[in-house]
């Protein structure tokens, strides 16, 4: 080959393997994949011992029983407790997320009045002062359903001469008024869904949203042969599990239930109550199924079966949710059966002064509360229940920002569920009289205190602080601090006399008709606990959870069945304004088939406008919409049978 | 590819009839995985605002949910409408469509135990994996995780935490693995004669129903064993060869029907296609 | 101004209005290249890709200019092994096709790769099992050939190759050209299969997934064919629209409709296969895995007109135009049936990045939709404005055209 040439390879060659040769390409090379493997801004991980610290979590309304996972001392993850029968290992997706709660930016931060920060002892004063000034003026609403820090508060309105007592609506409360109020019982109902062989859940969403869910999912999961019926207005995440769903519409659910006792008191059974021959005669003559169903659309023949299915179980037992009428009528359809149905004692009280668990539900406050001092403990009852709730002087206690603490005078932060001592007594609906307490987990980095302490310091009820009240709540249990400690739970099997409960029959004939409101279009709201409740809003991880059958974007969906969108001239992604009660909602809708025609169905917990990026102006407010309606005979408010009008816009 | 036998194949069996959609699992995957929230606008970052914002958990095409729950139907009219649930994790096939396909090895399954890894530090964010897998298990970083302020305070030592432009997915928990296996040497048992519930994924711990049983499916002392043969186990597109490790199980015939294509079976079923709405 | 680095006999515009051309052309790249800083300073996430579509317009871009840029690889297998004279009229042209296509692609890569630093790990790490392993090596190895055939004729501008050293080094470098065509052209067939290889492999999706002959499914072959069944002919409408911009005659039409006529010679024998194998998935392998022809489809975006306007008026129309003499010798049709068939292969390209992964597989997902949002087209369109930039310069200072001083006697604009 020519000079050239050679030249031209050797230069070529020589100078490819030169530069491949040198170590410059190589290290460089390395270099580059080692930043992009450790680019400064990714947050490292810390590592150290890992151990699982139980205690227990009040961010779902009936509070689980957890562990919250830390590392090197710092919590990061929450799973459940084995040990625990509230759990048995599971929790549910709001406690799953706490620990980011806890670290969220939407902590409060300090005490603070008006939106200025001012100390715990000029909290103190002012507190002092303004309850000198209010006498007996002054109401507490908590959100907290199991707590002995009711008691607390309950001893400071005793002291005040107060008997106003709020808790936000619940099943618990509705289940009260039925059970001591009409029926003249006492105790608290238990439903043993793990050993019933036939559940019917009249109106209960106990798989997703009603009463101890995690403990209610435990139940039915260790259930093996146990047939689980739902019947509501909607196909809810616990009708996609049962054996059935009958769609009951739900100011018809006391009906319904009467409709099935007709068929059970045909069969023979009784009960030996004082009233049992009036309820009898009541049922028979007012509750017959041609009768129910003209009422109700449900037909006659699957009450029929219903009815068959619990007379042929050996331990049936009937859950109800809703109206007070449907929870008396479901009571006494359980007297009659003789099933699962259990009555729990209540446990001694640590605060001598507090009312009992029953006293404290007595108060509506769907009829209104007004004060002059109003004291609201980790609730969330101006977003919830805007129209009803008033105080002149408005102490919101709660650790994280909610429209309650953007409204109130004072806010008073309290710790994060894992950063304080907190007990958890017989939650409604668990089988047993079960009482749990948890510890501290970690330590709280932001000024807060514990909202008994703070209250301990205004009435003088003979405790120093909250660690001394629970340790008087677990003798007065009879438990073992430490094994509560440890995170077992404290059970006890007894159950209370039921000796002398009526049947409610002068009432509830009454209570059980169905009505209505006069909307065009009955409101079936529901609650999932991903997308949040009336006190708590979703969490950091969460609204990826949350279907398109919720929210789409911003927008709240509503979901009906193709008969009713036809009816009201709308299609999947019409655009609709809801008006019902105090105002309207907006929202898209969804054809969805598991919703009675005539019925739309609302997702409650949206329409956020305090909170984080992950719940604030996201979808609408549905307790906006929602009616309060009277049970005048049961002497209750209630939502069920709320209405709406639809408009496409 | 060949499928690859292994002594150990940790597998599902996820109980359809017990799953209520409520979103626990999905969540303790998050927190397990150090998944940050989804966050529409970063605050520190003044050229985002220049171009589209970031995607807030609406966008259900860019959330990273490895643990996903899908919501069933069976296309039926009122009264007889049925939903059901169906959570998603990684299938971790015995014949992955993944890992023949990654230019860089950064899937692979060759572990024992037949867990199909993903190696953030390796990708190199093709997303040809993403196209592979019609389970949709893989999730791509579109963007740098961004935590609320102070949020990241608490992070799980079980996952690194991903940069942008990386693929991740459903590890069955890997670290667990290795966790258990160590206990196991410290207990003076055998690392890979684990017993069942040794080694337990976050999403089967959380459940409240115990919807998901994990466990090594050629061990007969672990559950998975026998439930994954139940006449009424089924895995996801079967007909594709995949070969899963997760089996899922109903007695509700539609729930298995909407588990594979059916619309063209040999003598076909002549029924309409209830899918792909 | 710049007349002395003109090619030798031919004219060129004035450079002012060079400069306002090359302005506007900068301006098009500028906006592009602002999507891109975007991109590679916020994350991928600022284009409309997302965990279903983790492949879209960037990749069917990319697949596209590839195919479109087979012209360089087929006409040098044809000119330089096939020893086919006629070609060396627009082989220059071909290269420097080649060459912006391939680096456009490589650029829209480093966008579209999430960390495109670790792009090297293809080599450090291959997997013996990916067609991707296999894109990577070729694709970096063609471009190198690419450039390696692309140097000589930059060195061969007239005042550089006044240079001794540079006119023996261009002299040595075209000796050797056969060497780089035949490499260049084992290469680009490897990819080009490798990248219909891409879709056949993947067993998860019915849509795209084909049996094959060995390792190769059936979509490798069929990508190559329709590769050089459209490359040559994408050339050629390169060289007409800079014609038309010029106002000169660069290749003769000879040289064209030979072109035309290896295209659609090319573009038969790929339908043929392409149509066989439609309809063999359609019969044989869909039912086998449960589903039905009719499956495949959804709605009008995703609707069967797309797969019979790319067989059929972009496939077998200009097929026929470009075989059938009289037509192919008729500028105006030729020119169509180019376009027709260059469209024809960008569908194939999009139908196989986007319907594959758009149609659900498990029967309880859906459908999704995607489009691409600015980020995108413009960072695509930049690429674009690249091969504008790239061809304007090479014109205006490199003897791209062997025949321009013959076909224009008088000068132009």
């Amino acid at each position: 080959m020519s000079v050239a040439r050679r030249a031209f390879i050797q230069m070529s060659v020589g100078a490819t393997v030169g530069i491949l040769f040198t170590p410059t390409v190589w290290t460089a090379l390395d270099d580059v994949s080692i930043w992009t493997q450790n680019w400064p801004w990714i947050p490292s991980l810390k590592y150290g011992e890992v151990k699982g610290v139980p205690t227990v979590s009040k961010m779902c309304e009936s509070g689980c029983a957890v562990k919250v996972r830390t590392v090197a001392g710092e919590a990061f993850g929450t799973e459940g407790n084995m040990d625990n029968p509230l759990s048995g290992g599971g929790i549910c997706p709001l406690c799953a997320n706490g620990v980011q709660v806890m670290n969220s930016p939407t902590r409060i931060k300090a005490p603070m009045l008006n939106g200025k920060e001012i100390s715990w002892d000029d909290a103190n004063k002012l507190v002092s002062e303004k309850l000198a000034a209010a006498g007996s003026k002054v109401a507490v609403i908590s959100g907290d359903q199991t707590g002995t820090v009711n008691e607390v508060f309950s001893g400071l309105l005793a002291s005040q001469g107060s008997d106003a007592f709020y808790s936000m609506p619940s099943d618990m409360q509705a289940a009260d008024k039925a059970w001591t109020g009409l029926m003249g019982g006492s105790g608290q109902i238990g439903y043993d869904m793990e050993n019933a062989d036939v559940v019917l859940l009249a109106g209960a969403d106990a798989l997703e949203s009603w009463g101890p869910t995690v403990a209610n999912m435990k139940a039915f999961a260790n259930n093996e042969n146990g047939k689980f019926i739902f019947a509501g207005p909607m196909q809810t995440r616990t009708a996609s599990v049962t054996s059935k769903w009958v769609p009951v519409p739900a100011e018809g659910m006391a009906a319904f239930t009467l409709g099935i006792t007709y068929y059970v008191l045909q069969a023979g059974k009784s009960v030996p109550a004082a009233d049992f021959d009036q309820f009898k005669a009541m049922v028979i003559s007012g509750y017959t199924p041609a009768k129910v169903e003209a009422a109700t659309g449900v037909k006659a023949d699957a009450m029929a079966e219903i009815a068959k299915q619990l007379l042929a179980a050996d331990n049936p037992v009937v859950v109800p949710g809703g109206s007070v009428a449907a929870n008396g009528a479901a009571f006494a359809l359980n007297l009659l059966l003789g099933g699962a149905m259990k009555v729990l004692p209540e446990f001694g009280k640590a605060v001598e002064t507090a009312m009992t668990r029953s006293e404290m539900l007595k108060q509506d406050i769907l009829k209104g509360v007004s004060a002059d001092v109003l004291m609201v403990y980790e609730a969330n009852p101006f977003y919830a229940l805007p129209e009803q709730v008033k105080g002149a002087f408005t102490v919101a206690f709660d650790s994280v920002e909610t429209e309650t603490t953007a409204a109130a005078d004072l806010v008073l932060p309290t710790p994060h569920a894992y950063e304080r001592a907190d007990d958890l007594a017989t939650p409604y609906g668990v089988a047993s009289a079960t009482y749990s307490l948890g510890v501290p987990v970690s330590k709280p980095t932001l000024n807060v205190m514990n909202a008994a302490d703070f209250v301990l310091g205004l009435a003088d009820l003979g405790f120093e602080n909250f660690d001394e009240v629970l340790e008087a709540k677990v003798t007065a249990v009879g438990a073992d601090m430490d094994e509560l400690a440890e995170g077992a739970a404290y059970v006890l099997e007894e159950s209370a006399d039921v000796s002398g409960v009526t049947l409610a029959a002068s009432v509830l004939g009454k209570a059980a008709v169905p009505v209505k409101g006069t909307g065009a279009v009955a409101l079936a709201p529901y609650t999932l606990l991903n997308v949040g409740t009336a006190n708590q809003a979703t969490t950091p991880n969460a609204p990826c959870t949350i279907s398109n059958n919720q929210l789409i974007g911003d927008n709240m969906v509503v979901m009906m069945a193709s008969a009713t969108a036809k009816k009201l001239g709308v299609g999947v992604g019409s655009k609709v304004k809801l008006s019902g009660g105090n105002g309207d909602c907006e929202a898209l809708v969804q054809v969805f088939e598991g919703v009675l025609p005539g019925v739309v169905a609302a997702p409650l917990g949206m329409g956020h406008t305090v909170g984080d990026e992950f719940s604030k102006g996201k979808g609408d407010n549905v307790y906006k919409i929602l009616t309060v309606s009277s049970e005048a005979a049961a002497g209750a408010s209630t939502w069920a049978g709320s209405t709406v009008n639809v408009a496409k816009i | 590819m060949q499928t690859k036998e292994f002594k150990i194949q940790w597998g599902m069996v996820i109980d359809i009839d017990k799953c209520t959609g409520c979103g626990a699992c999905m969540v303790g995957c998050q927190v397990e995985n150090n998944i940050a929230p989804m966050t529409k606008k970063d605050p520190y970052n003044y050229v985002q605002a220049l171009t589209t914002d970031r995607d807030d958990a609406a966008n259900k095409l860019k959330t990273l949910t490895w643990m996903n729950v899908y919501e069933l139907t069976n296309g039926e009219t009122f009264p007889n409408h049925e939903t059901a649930y169906l959570p998603r994790p990684c299938m971790q096939c015995g014949n992955p469509a993944c890992v023949p396909v990654c230019p860089v090895v950064a899937t692979e399954k060759n572990e024992e135990g037949g867990i199909v890894s993903q190696i953030y530090p390796r990708c190199i964010g093709c997303r040809y994996c993403m196209a592979a897998c019609p389970y949709h298990a893989r999730y791509f970083n579109w963007f740098d995780p961004l935590w609320p302020e102070g949020m990241d305070k608490g992070l799980s030592p079980s996952t690194s935490v991903r940069p942008r432009g990386v693929v991740e997915k459903c590890s069955f928990c890997h670290s667990r693995y290795l966790d258990a296996k160590d206990k196991a040497r410290q207990d003076g048992d055998d690392p890979m004669n684990l017993a069942d519930g040794a080694y337990n994924t976050a999403c089967a711990d959380i459940c409240p129903t115990k919807a998901i049983t994990f466990g090594d499916l050629n061990n007969p002392e672990h559950k998975v064993h026998e439930l994954a043969k139940s006449k009424n186990s089924y895995r996801l597109l079967e007909k594709l060869g995949l070969a899963p490790q997760v089996y899922y199980m109903s007695e509700r015939e539609w729930v298995r029907e909407l588990g594979d294509n059916n619309n063209a079976d040999g003598g076909g079923h002549g029924a309409p296609s209830k899918s792909h709405g | 101004m710049d007349s002395k680095l003109f090619p030798e006999g031919t004219q060129r515009c004035s450079l002012g209005q060079f400069s306002i051309w090359m302005a506007f052309l900068f301006a098009v790249f500028a906006w592009g290249f602002y999507g891109a800083v975007l991109v590679l300073y916020n994350g991928i996430g600022t284009t409309g890709l997302d965990n279903y579509f983790g492949f879209g317009a960037w990749i069917t871009f990319d697949l596209a200019v590839i195919a479109l840029g087979a012209g360089a690889f087929f006409t040098g297998l044809l000119k330089y092994i096939l020893k086919i004279k006629q070609l060396e009229k627009i082989i220059n042209l071909t290269v420097i096709v080649g060459f912006c296509c391939y680096a456009g692609a490589m650029l829209v890569l480093v966008l579209d790769v999430g960390q495109p630093t670790r792009a090297w790990f293809g080599y450090w790490h291959p997997n013996v099992h990916s067609m991707l392993t296999e894109v990577i090596f070729c694709i970096t190895c063609y471009l190198t050939v690419l450039i390696i055939e692309f140097v000589p004729l930059i060195l061969e501008q007239k005042q550089l190759n006044k240079i001794p050293f540079i006119h023996a080094l261009a002299h040595n470098m075209h000796v050797n050209m056969a060497l780089f065509a035949g490499i260049g052209a084992f290469l680009s067939t490897f990819h080009q299969g490798s990248l219909g290889g891409m879709y056949g492999v993947l067993i998860g999706r019915p849509f795209a997934f084909r049996e094959g002959f060995f390792i190769w499914p059936w979509t490798f072959f069929l990508f190559v064919l329709s590769a050089v069944g459209s490359g040559p002919v994408f050339t050629v409408l390169v060289a007409t629209l800079m014609e038309k911009l010029t106002g000169k005659k660069l290749v003769d039409f000879k040289t064209k409709a030979l072109m035309g006529k290896i295209a659609g010679s090319m573009l038969c024998v790929y339908l043929f296969f392409k149509i066989l194998d439609t309809w063999a998935w359609a019969n044989g392998y869909l039912p086998s895995v449960g589903l039905t022809f009719d499956d495949m489809f959804h709605g009008f975006i995703y609707g069967k007109w797309l797969m019979f306007s790319e067989i059929i008026l972009c496939g077998v129309v200009p097929a026929i135009m470009l075989v059938t003499p009289s037509i192919r010798n008729r500028p105006g049709l030729l020119y169509t049936a180019a376009i027709l068939d260059c469209i024809g292969v960008s569908l194939n390209r999009y139908i196989f990045t986007v319907q594959t992964i758009a149609f659900p597989v498990m029967p309880f997902d859906s459908w999704q939709l995607y489009y691409p949002n600015w980020v995108e087209y413009a960072t695509s369109i930049m690429i674009i404005a690249f091969g504008f930039i790239v061809i304007s310069l090479s014109y205006r200072y490199l003897p791209v055209f062997p025949l321009e001083t013959k076909l224009n006697y008088q000068s132009g604009k």
